[in-house]
């Protein structure tokens, strides 16, 4: 193709094709980028209430960010949280969607049932964890006759907060293995079954490598999708939480000074910070890409 | 073809819920547009005696507490049928309230008339974001300063213009289970209790049930309802007077926080608190005492052992120990609400006149006998001890005549200052530790810093 003129009906055409994507590309100007523009300038100003008044104060808010040991505690807590959740909420999918795959009786009720959590609100998910862990009336103490205190134990209580976040994402990346299982082509697994292969190897040898770019997919989205947990900490650990300090995320963290304390600029530092340390993850995780990832 | 007609039924069922949700909102606006014609034509008839002209027929209204939500209706609806204008009273919890408020308040939808809370008067006040009232308050004869609670007058006017009517005030008290204290074998509060007598009875209940009740639950997030109220009762206050200092440090406050410490030994365990809150766990029997303030009784009167539940006045401090409560010895937290407008209003005069209404001595009485709240008017109270049959709140009423009452403590940006008490590095950690004294005494000299640091940072 030249890069001549336009013939009148390709004019046509292009006119359509813009008239289709402005009503997306106006949304994303709007509602995406010009908010992420606004949050790196508000995160150089004092911000005044109401958001009038901002004072440009440069890097001051930075500094006092990153000087606060509170942001890298927060930080470290989100880390935690996806520790507990991407890898166990891939494998038990991974898990859940190959035996799911077989022709098993009730596989549609089980399949639905499984990706349930998905479709509820997360802040009904999060007030009913609360009361299952709670000490004195909740089900898991017991059902266990523990005496456990799973979220206000802060050694304990990140765990319980990964536990839920665990929950609520099985069912979507369920969804997602099942579809890159049905990619794999019949005949690997036939012609290992002639080979003699049992069931696991077939799994290890066939399954994971041809379903690692969705395994890569999952991770990538959940590693992202975890840095920036906020409404699970925000509706389980009360404010008065003994846990609190050691749980909370560094977006509840955002929440707590640009909301509750109207301290914007600040709070609008802290989200770049994290942006900064998403981009880094994700640069390494691309990077990884190459090596582990087998694309047929 | 299976597979089309499930696609088919299922969207058809997505639209259907879509539409659904449209036809259920027109169907809701149909309505009020009746209800708004019926009473344009009451007031039809009654014209001439109200003043009627208004310009909008509906205003909406925003409040935090559902149990209030009921009354404060009613109220409003009495208004409507002079006034023709329909009035909305739509319930936002505490937390979303202020979000909401905020982001309407920095360019977005507000609603019309909304109540005020000491926490953020000062700003909202600052930035103009509230209707300015004071014109309307001169014109207006039935509205005199005089007749409110002073403390809540003042919180709701910002350089000599008033922003706010005086909704409604409350106080604290004790609120015990009889039959835990029965079960035991100890006497009831009385008005004459000092908190060393709390302590007493709360250790015996501990103690007597090998800890599967406990005495007395107190949380950190209970300051207006809780510790505040000691440490002024032992001399010291959490914001001076002029909202720019504490004396929370001083010796006074330390010996305030060294009572609630002791109460702590014998009362339920921060990590059960922090879970559970004092009171769902007065409510499930956990607990035999808790302090408490005036707006959840309603909560409390419709709990299901309601009957075994009863109120006395908060305990005081016996600080020169001569064995009767002396003035200054026993204080009682008071704050109270108000009732505002946005300044950006289409029809300031309407709103005006609701929040007058709502502040008459008509409307705050009625406040009271429905058992709304007590009111911001001085001396139309006495209705609301009699809302409640069966249960006596007197003592809410008595904390105001014979107690000593101070405004709930506020600055600027009270949160600020509020939220880092509750937390670790303020009073969590002795909360958490109750047997140690000196974890307390730090604390005390933490919470100095935390607000002077607050209120520098202003």
């Amino acid at each position: 193709m030249s890069k001549g003129k336009m013939t009148p009906s390709q004019k046509r055409q292009a006119i359509w094709g813009w008239a289709f994507i402005t009503p997306t590309m106006l949304g994303l100007i709007i509602l995406n980028f010009y908010p992420a523009i606004n949050t790196v300038y508000q995160s150089l100003c004092k911000t005044g209430d109401f958001g009038k008044g901002n004072k440009f104060v440069g890097l001051a808010n930075y500094q006092a960010v990153i000087g606060n040991t509170e942001t890298w505690q927060s930080l470290w807590n989100t880390v935690k949280y996806a520790i507990v959740e991407v890898p166990l909420g891939i494998v038990i999918a991974l898990i859940l969607a190959v035996l799911l795959q077989n022709k098993l009786p009730g596989k549609g009720f089980f399949r639905t049932l499984f990706f349930l959590p998905m479709v509820c609100a997360p802040a009904a998910v999060a007030m009913v964890w609360k009361w299952l862990y709670n000490q004195q009336f909740g089900l898991l103490n017991n059902f266990f006759h523990t005496n456990a205190a799973w979220i206000s134990d802060p050694n304990i209580a990140w765990i319980s907060v990964g536990i839920i976040g665990v929950w609520s994402i099985i069912g979507y990346n369920m969804v997602l293995f099942i579809g890159g299982l049905q990619e794999i082509p019949k005949d690997y697994y036939e012609a290992a079954q002639i080979d003699g292969a049992s069931g696991l190897s077939q799994f290890f040898n066939i399954t994971v490598p041809l379903l690692s770019p969705t395994t890569f997919f999952i991770v990538q989205t959940r590693i992202i999708g975890a840095l920036t947990v906020f409404d699970l900490m925000f509706m389980v650990m009360d404010k008065t939480n003994l846990a609190l300090n050691k749980t909370q995320s560094i977006v509840y963290l955002f929440y707590t000074y640009a909301f509750t304390n109207s301290n914007r600029g600040y709070g609008a530092a802290i989200v770049v910070v994290l942006v900064v340390f998403i981009m880094i993850t994700t640069l390494f995780l691309q990077k990884l890409e190459k090596k582990i990832v087998f694309y047929n | 073809m299976k597979k089309k007609a499930l696609a088919l039924v299922l969207s058809t069922v997505i639209a259907a819920g879509m539409v659904g949700c449209g036809s259920s909102d027109s169907g809701n606006t149909g309505a009020a547009n009746e209800n708004v014609t019926d009473t344009a034509e009451n007031t039809d008839t009654a014209s001439g005696s109200s003043e009627g002209g208004y310009s909008t027929d509906q205003i909406t209204i925003n409040i935090w507490d559902a149990n209030q939500q009921e009354g404060i209706q009613q109220i409003a609806d009495d208004w409507t049928a002079t006034s023709g204008v329909k009035c909305s009273v739509e319930v936002i919890d505490w937390d979303n309230y202020w979000t909401l408020l905020e982001a309407g308040a920095s360019g977005g939808e507000m609603p019309d008339v909304f109540w005020m809370h000491s926490n953020t008067a000062q700003m909202y006040m600052e930035n103009d974001i509230l209707l300015d009232l004071t014109d309307y308050i001169a014109n207006d004869a039935s509205i005199d300063k005089a007749n409110y609670y002073e403390g809540v007058w003042d919180l709701y006017s910002s350089n000599g213009k008033q922003y706010a009517l005086p909704k409604d005030h409350d106080t604290i008290a004790l609120l015990y289970n009889k039959a835990i204290f029965d079960q035991y074998g100890v006497e009831y509060p009385t008005d004459n209790w000092t908190w060393e007598d709390m302590y007493e009875a709360a250790k015996k209940i501990t103690e007597g049930s090998n800890g599967e009740v406990y005495g007395m639950a107190m949380n950190t997030s209970n300051n207006q309802d809780g510790w505040y109220n000691l440490v002024y009762d032992y001399g010291a206050q959490v914001i001076t007077d002029d909202h720019k200092g504490t004396t929370i440090g001083s010796d006074e406050g330390k010996a305030g926080m060294e009572m609630c410490r002791k109460l702590l030994t014998v009362g339920a365990p921060q990590s059960v608190v922090a879970e559970t809150g004092t009171d769902s766990l007065f409510m499930s029997g956990k607990t035999a005492m808790i302090t408490q303030g005036s707006w959840m009784i309603n909560s409390f009167y419709k709990a299901e052992n309601h009957a075994d539940y009863a109120w006395s006045m908060l305990p005081y401090a016996d600080v020169n120990g001569n064995g009767s409560c002396d003035a200054g010895e026993r204080y009682s937290a008071y704050n109270g609400l108000g009732w505002a407008a946005n300044a950006n209003v289409a029809d300031p005069k309407a709103c005006y006149d609701l929040i007058a209404y709502f502040c008459s001595e008509e409307g705050q009485k009625k406040q009271a006998e429905l058992g709304v709240t007590m009111g911001g008017m001085k001396g139309v109270s006495e209705a609301f001890s009699g809302a409640f049959e069966g249960m006596d709140v007197s003592a809410f009423v008595r904390a105001e005549e014979e107690g000593d009452l101070f405004f709930r403590p506020y600055t600027r940006n009270t949160t600020v200052w509020e939220d880092a008490l509750q937390q670790a590095g303020g009073f969590l950690d002795a909360w958490q530790n109750p047997e140690d004294a000196a974890t307390m005494a730090t604390a005390c000299d933490n919470a100095q810093k935390i607000i002077e640091d607050a209120i520098a940072a202003e």
